[in-house]
């Protein structure tokens, strides 16, 4: 985890900036991801091309509903949340925190973490994109919907990443030191 | 509270080059949903009674041998009455999306006047359509079968009644002193049931030949006749013994000849022709035989009937 890693003296200025600049392409690319289909299917009679939520649905007609809120909580709720949480955590610390430091360290914390679960949705397509290939039968393919989903969930890990925790700390600490002057 | 102004000019100074990022986000995301708006067509529902062949990915609306569209569903209809074909058109072919727009499946057919949709022998079937210029739509009925060629400069048509079809088939050859220089379109029974009617085509270098006063007789078939002197067996052609055909003959009149017959003129088809019909010999120049069946023809080439006054 990144609080335990060594830091230069004082949190980069640009900190937030840069989460905040990710944040805004991870918002922006995750309007093609949901619009656009994310993967194709050629059977016999039928070629299916499914957008993320057409997936979902059709998951819930076949009865899977616990395979459709899986998937409904790793690729829409998942990345949603967490471009709110990061939101939240870029617009609170534009001013110093006070209080709120503790909980908003907990969040920071609790979004590095799920960073890398989103990715479910790329790796069930790429896997069925590379094994089902049986011609005539079953043909499974990519479809551009995909790659900017994988674009928005790693711009929410580079802008966890670019975040520096101690800016939380630091304007807590500022504030503090307001407070006490 | 003495320090924080000038921490804050420095920082406001530039914008930080991280904010080209999300800026080629958003070109590369307005990109990919343009395309795919761009690309994506029409989709429209056609329902056949049957789909046989028609398969979902692989077989395309092909139109002057050029695929304008995929078929992504085929299912059949919920009162299991018939087959209902998902098609996908290319956005160059909105014309198909239109109210009076007709499609029909091409399967190879074999025929004695002719071999049709071979090519779809071995590459699967085809749907073909005829695009349409009404309001835009998106369910169809298909047809049955794939509707005769409908070119007025190609010729005339004529419509022929009968009392019985006999054994004519669309392309049946339609004969003049036994050169074929028509065929057969379509046929259809009379709205009160009481005759069968029969459209026609004659070749433009033809036309002249029908006349006000052409008669029409059934050729087809074969006529075979016994009697004391012993067995003959008549027919016009091999062709026309298998898929029928129509002959006609023009009267020379006694005043020259009659004016040509218009298109879409109505005739009698008799059942067999009268002895002197086969000593009829008028002559009607005809239209050169290589003048192209494609081309509209020129005033100088109309005959005196068909000249604005």
């Amino acid at each position: 985890m990144k609080i335990h890693r060594q830091f230069p003296a004082a949190p980069s200025p640009d900190s937030r900036g840069r989460a905040a600049a990710f944040a805004l392409s991870a918002a922006v690319m995750l309007i093609p991801a949901n619009l656009l289909p994310v993967l194709s299917m050629d059977l016999p009679g039928e070629l299916r091309t499914d957008t993320i939520f057409s997936g979902i649905v059709a998951l819930c007609d076949q009865g899977l509903w616990p395979l459709a809120l899986i998937v409904f909580t790793a690729s829409f709720l998942v990345p949603v949340l967490k471009l709110g949480g990061l939101g939240w955590l870029l617009f609170a610390t534009r001013r110093p925190v006070g209080e709120g430091a503790l909980g908003l360290t907990k969040l920071y914390v609790t979004l590095d973490f799920i960073g890398r679960w989103s990715m479910l949705d790329v790796f069930l397509v790429a896997f069925l994109s590379g094994t089902v290939r049986f011609g005539a039968l079953a043909t499974v393919r990519p479809q551009p919907g995909i790659v900017a989903f994988a674009a928005a969930v790693v711009f929410t890990m580079l802008a966890t990443d670019a975040f520096d925790p101690r800016a939380i700390w630091s304007s807590h600490s500022q504030s503090t030191e307001e407070i006490t002057a | 509270m003495t320090q924080p102004a000038s921490a804050k000019v420095t920082r406001a100074s530039r914008l930080p080059i991280v904010w080209l990022v999300p800026l080629v986000a958003l070109a590369i995301g307005g990109w990919l949903i343009f395309r795919e708006l761009h690309s994506r067509g029409t989709e429209i529902t056609i329902a056949f009674t049957t789909a046989s062949g028609v398969e979902a990915g692989k077989t395309n609306l092909v139109h002057q041998g050029v695929p304008v569209g995929e078929v992504t569903q085929v299912i059949v209809k919920k009162d299991l009455s018939g087959a209902e074909v998902t098609l996908r058109l290319n956005k160059e072919a909105e014309a198909f999306a239109r109210a009076d727009a007709e499609f029909w499946i091409v399967r190879p057919e074999v025929t004695f006047s002719g071999v049709r949709g071979l090519e779809t022998l071995i590459g699967g079937v085809q749907l073909n359509g005829r695009p349409g210029s009404g309001p835009p739509a998106k369910e169809f009925v298909g047809r049955e079968h794939p509707p005769v060629a409908e070119d007025p400069s190609q010729g005339r048509a004529f419509l022929l009644r009968a009392d019985k079809l006999g054994s004519l088939s669309a392309g049946a050859p339609v004969y003049y002193r036994e050169v074929k220089v028509g065929a057969v379109e379509t046929s259809r029974l009379a709205d009160d049931a009481t005759e069968a009617l029969i459209r026609i085509r004659v070749y433009t270098p033809y036309i002249d030949l029908v006349r006000a006063n052409t008669v029409f007789w059934n050729a087809g078939g074969a006529a075979f006749k016994v009697n004391l002197l012993g067995a003959q067996l008549k027919s016009t052609s091999l062709e026309a013994l298998f898929s029928g055909g129509i002959s006609f003959a023009t009267p020379e009149g006694k005043d020259g000849l009659a004016p040509v017959a218009p298109d879409g003129a109505s005739f009698a088809l008799h059942d067999e022709a009268e002895k002197d019909w086969l000593k009829w010999k008028p002559r009607i120049p005809i239209k050169p035989i290589d003048s192209e069946p494609g081309r509209q023809p020129r005033a100088s080439d109309l005959p005196a009937a068909l000249k604005p006054n």
